[in-house]
């Protein structure tokens, strides 16, 4: 399987009308392995092992994320494992995360457990990221 | 001496402000409202109460890879892979390249691939390629099928609908680039 092209998103909020681009929510029960790619907002309540490009991305508290995440929006509630790319970063208080946070404005609540390096960027950084870098280990 | 004096420096005041990269915008609370969507960020977003079981994958999503779940899934995006789920939807305008398991599968939209399920609905705006097994199909005026149809669901061949969710690898790298083989099984 070939990997698809990263799907940048936009810097600037885009006038959003739900019809055009509803969300896509994923479940407590839901599995998924591999790409997911959306213009829209996405819901992770379940389990998601892969690469995100999405506009918002909303990982509930009892979701599960291991990979990449590139989008516009990240609030992250529940479990990353992985780097996050992303103008905006909100660690709400029952979030775990581990690895790199790259942020313009990032939030971390009370109580969020954050083992990571956030590395702050300029938003062309974000509009201009066709590739992302190797993992470091 | 005069090297390590940055912990004491730091605890004065804001002496991190100035070894920070310059910013166009101070950082101050007006500046981040006018760069954010209007919803505030207070708003716990990931609430478990919100959390349902039910997946929908919306026409703006498309997922290369397998999906699972123990409940059911509505797709109306598009879908490489394969598709394990109880009750499975596939809207008007989806597509699904792989084949879907379920005990109940509908299909509006288009599937290349194949089916696996014990009752089958193929409506007026279906687009099927490939064969569909089952134990109960109905299929209604309009719906295109290139494929066999065979009763022999539940029977040797057909896999079980749904296993308990195998132990996924957690290593970093797979999850970078998920490889083939940890894709297909």
């Amino acid at each position: 399987m070939t990997t698809p092209p990263l799907r940048t998103f936009r810097t600037t909020p885009r006038d959003r009308t739900d019809a055009e681009f509803p969300a896509s929510v994923l479940g407590t029960a839901f599995t998924a392995e591999g790409f997911l790619d959306t213009d829209g907002d996405l819901h992770i309540h379940g389990r998601v092992i892969g690469r995100v490009c999405a506009d918002r991305l909303v990982l509930g508290s009892g979701g599960y994320l291991e990979g990449d995440v590139i989008a516009r929006d990240v609030h992250i509630g529940g479990r990353l494992t992985g780097r996050i790319f992303a103008l905006n970063v909100t660690l709400e208080s029952s979030a775990d995360v581990t690895g790199r946070i790259f942020h313009h404005e990032v939030t971390v609540e009370k109580g969020a457990r954050v083992d990571a390096r956030m590395p702050w960027r300029p938003p062309s950084y974000f509009e201009t990221l066709v590739q992302l870098p190797e993992p470091r280990q | 001496m005069s090297m390590f004096t940055r912990n004491e420096k730091a605890s004065d005041t804001n002496t991190d402000e100035t070894v920070r990269p310059p910013r166009e915008t101070p950082a101050a609370p007006p500046a981040p409202a006018a760069a954010r969507p209007a919803q505030p960020v207070a708003q716990p977003l990931s609430r478990p109460s919100q959390a349902p079981g039910v997946s929908v994958i919306s026409k703006s999503l498309k997922i290369t890879g397998q999906l699972e779940s123990t409940e059911d899934i509505r797709i109306d995006g598009e879908v490489e892979g394969d598709v394990r789920g109880v009750s499975v939807t596939v809207g008007n305008g989806a597509k699904v390249k792989g084949t879907v398991y379920g005990n109940a599968v509908e299909l509006a939209g288009t599937i290349e691939g194949k089916i696996e399920a014990e009752k089958v609905v193929l409506t007026s705006t279906a687009h099927m390629s490939g064969d569909v097994l089952h134990r109960d199909i109905r299929i209604e005026s309009g719906a295109f099928i290139d494929g066999h149809c065979r009763p022999g669901y539940g029977k040797s061949e057909a896999k079980p609908v749904y296993s308990a969710p195998k132990p996924v690898a957690t290593s970093m790298g797979l999850a970078a680039k998920p490889s083939d083989a940890a894709l297909k099984t």
